[in-house]
């Protein structure tokens, strides 16, 4: 058993002695992206997260929001400013990494090149001073399960990255750790392999019995691996949920873009409400929202006003003709086999709609060139609708 | 990289032979002067290539003085300061390298400033404190005089090192169970190894070359370096050329025996110090 819990996590990154002396007191400034205070850069706040034993959380967003500084707190490599960190009920602010019962795995691999793979992986046993012949199984079975057996003898240098990248795992796993923390360890990796390694994570997790948290910045890593994903943003928790949960019910303005490829289509829309019904209208075309998300509405008091209305691209679909649609202008056609992302102008806003090549007849779709005039609709189902300051209304 | 005409690699190679004969004549001369008669030292007409071979001088040399004491005391000089210098400049370049502290540059910036100042400018001053510590004229007072006038390099050619080196190397080998000091001893210091030697070979060679110090603080005849003792070949009337060549031939034989045995390392490490720092 081996639970989590972050209780109102804050890093703050002191000023350097120079930059303290410069900085007047007063109201706290917003620099680059990251809130910058008197006592200094606050990389992280107000981070609340329990996860659950055996559970795969994601954490995901841009550079510089701070999850890989939250997975270094887990793991004691950077102090923890405020807060408190539970590692199986107890707290673990003030313990060292070694005592953590932790492993990580680390972008850049960080092996020991004076090492061979073998002594690499056996390293963190002999710290541990177990007998060679425990050493020596637990070793093989690592090997044998991530298949590097044949390589145990070779040095690092003598290996390719996605081999590297296996003794990374293997030495974390030997230890058979609570919790194992990942801090981006396929960005290093080709797309090929990287696909390929992802499923190895997703068949190691079935393996061996551990909580894992893992970071990255790859939306596809987030969705494909995370039992949970915790969107982040400049230091803050933008949405915690599952894949299903944010791709579908994205929190705000933030999310809703950053979770879903190619990203949401945003357009200003006005939101009018008559009656317990809702309708969206974006130019001269007009969704009505379907029951339930009026329900929603209506139940929280969402009246007439402006909005940011979000529709993902392969929820737009083209118009029959003499049918309401959102006219547009076809900018750039990208072909990508089973279907073309369409890249348009429409309502004075970037859109993209992914148009399936053949329908489910078997017949081509009619093909657009750049310039041509194109006919856009969408249901009021797969309408996102967000407030001026970006919050998704049905939330 | 467009392909070198022939003629060019004529004069590249004809380069490189002037350049390595002008290095190589001061050793050849030491060579085949130690090899010549007393007589033939002094003779008129005197030829680079001794008449007759006189194998005994170097051997002779070790006898006319003691010869071997002043290597001993060079080695204990040398091997002395080096190890208190990497010892020293070690945990020094790694907190420089790897910690953040206030005065951190202004550390930096004083260390290399120390390095500014001549030995010889500082003579009478280093001499008062020897003295007034009871380590002039000892080996102990060499030893911790050549270890400070080569900390500076030190600290700056590991610290280079250090920082070429990834830090989530030792974090992971925090993860794995180590502390700070076993993180440095089994994981950071092993990867450096080039830098280290790199900088052992330029502390001992230092060392070993030091003059002016040695030549102020030793006045026991028996507690000389080879480069202070060698001078008893000098004598006020007499210079006996064939012996101070012979004993100077041997004084460089453990700075390229070092030099081959770690020239690899040597050159990695010059590099590696060269990319960051």
């Amino acid at each position: 058993m081996a639970t989590l819990n972050l209780k109102s996590i804050k890093k703050i990154y002191p000023h350097s002695g120079q930059k303290a002396s410069k900085k007047k007191a007063g109201a706290p400034e917003k620099k680059i992206n990251l809130q910058v205070t008197e006592q200094g850069v606050v990389a992280v706040q107000e981070f609340n997260l329990d996860i659950a034993d055996k559970e795969f959380i994601v954490l995901v967003g841009p550079s510089g929001c701070g999850k890989s500084t939250t997975l270094r707190m887990v793991a004691g490599l950077e102090e923890i400013s405020e807060g408190e960190l539970y590692i199986d009920g107890q707290l673990m602010n003030d313990v060292e990494p070694k005592n953590r019962d932790i492993a990580m795995v680390f972008q850049s691999y960080a092996l020991y090149p004076h090492m061979t793979v073998y002594d690499n992986m056996a390293f963190p046993l002999k710290l541990r001073k177990m007998s060679k012949e425990e050493i020596d199984r637990r070793v093989k079975e690592a090997a044998e399960i991530l298949d590097i057996t044949q390589y145990l003898d070779r040095k690092p240098k003598a290996l390719s990255g996605g081999q590297r990248q296996r003794v990374a795992i293997g030495r974390a796993i030997v230890r058979e750790p609570k919790v194992l923390l990942m801090d981006e360890p396929l960005s290093n990796l080709d797309a090929k392999l990287r696909n390929q390694m992802r499923a190895e994570i997703i068949k190691l997790r079935q393996k061996i019995n551990t909580t894992f948290m893992y970071v990255t910045h790859d939306q596809t890593e987030a969705m494909t691996l995370g039992d949970r994903i915790v969107i982040m943003k400049d230091g803050f928790i933008q949405q915690i949920g599952t894949p299903q949960e944010v791709f579908h019910h994205p929190a705000n303005l933030f999310v809703a873009g950053f979770i879903g490829s190619p990203q949401m289509n945003f357009f200003n829309a006005k939101l009018s409400a008559e009656g317990g019904r809702y309708r969206v209208t974006v130019g001269s075309y007009t969704a009505e929202l379907p029951e339930a998300k009026a329900k929603v509405l209506s139940g929280k008091g969402v009246g007439n006003q402006e909005v940011t209305l979000g529709v993902r691209p392969d929820h737009m679909v083209l118009a029959n003709s003499g049918e309401a649609a959102l006219v547009g202008r076809v900018d750039v056609s990208e072909m990508m086999g089973s279907a073309v992302h369409l890249h348009v102008t429409a309502e004075g806003r970037d859109v993209v709609v992914i148009v399936p090549t053949m329908d489910i007849s078997g017949n081509y779709v009619e093909s657009f060139s750049p310039g041509s005039e194109i006919r856009l609709t969408f249901g009021g189902s797969v309408c996102h609708l967000f407030d001026k300051e970006g919050r998704n209304l049905e939330f | 990289m467009s392909k070198r005409k022939p003629w060019q690699t004529m004069l590249l190679y004809l380069f490189v032979f002037v350049v390595c004969i002008v290095i190589i004549y001061p050793y050849f001369v030491m060579f085949t002067t130690a090899a010549k008669t007393d007589a033939e030292m002094y003779a008129a007409n005197m030829t680079i290539l001794p008449l007759e071979w006189q194998w005994s001088n170097f051997i002779n040399a070790w006898k006319a003085a003691p010869v071997f004491k002043y290597f001993l005391n060079s080695l204990l000089v040398a091997g002395g300061a080096t190890l208190v210098a990497i010892g020293c400049g070690i945990p020094a370049a790694y907190a420089m390298a790897r910690m953040r502290f206030k005065g951190k540059g202004f550390f930096l910036g004083a260390v290399i400033m120390s390095q500014m100042f001549s030995p010889v400018v500082l003579l009478v001053g280093i001499y008062k404190l020897m003295v007034g510590m009871h380590l002039s004229n000892s080996i102990l007072g060499l030893v911790l005089l050549n270890a400070a006038f080569n900390q500076a390099f030190a600290i700056w050619l590991l610290r280079g090192t250090f920082l070429t080196i990834s830090a989530e190397m030792e974090q992971a080998a925090k993860i794995d169970g180590c502390g700070t000091v076993q993180a440095l001893l089994r994981v950071l210091l092993p990867v450096s190894a080039p830098g280290i030697v790199t900088a052992l070979i330029f502390v001992f060679i230092n060392a070993w070359n030091e003059y002016t110090i040695a030549l102020t603080l030793i006045q026991d005849d028996l507690l000389k370096p080879i480069t202070v003792g060698i001078n008893i070949f000098y004598g006020y009337n007499f210079i006996q050329w064939q012996y101070l060549f012979a004993t100077s031939l041997f004084a460089t034989v453990p700075v390229i025996v070092l030099f081959l045995c770690i020239e690899k390392h040597l050159v990695a490490g010059l590099t590696a110090g060269g990319v960051k720092g």
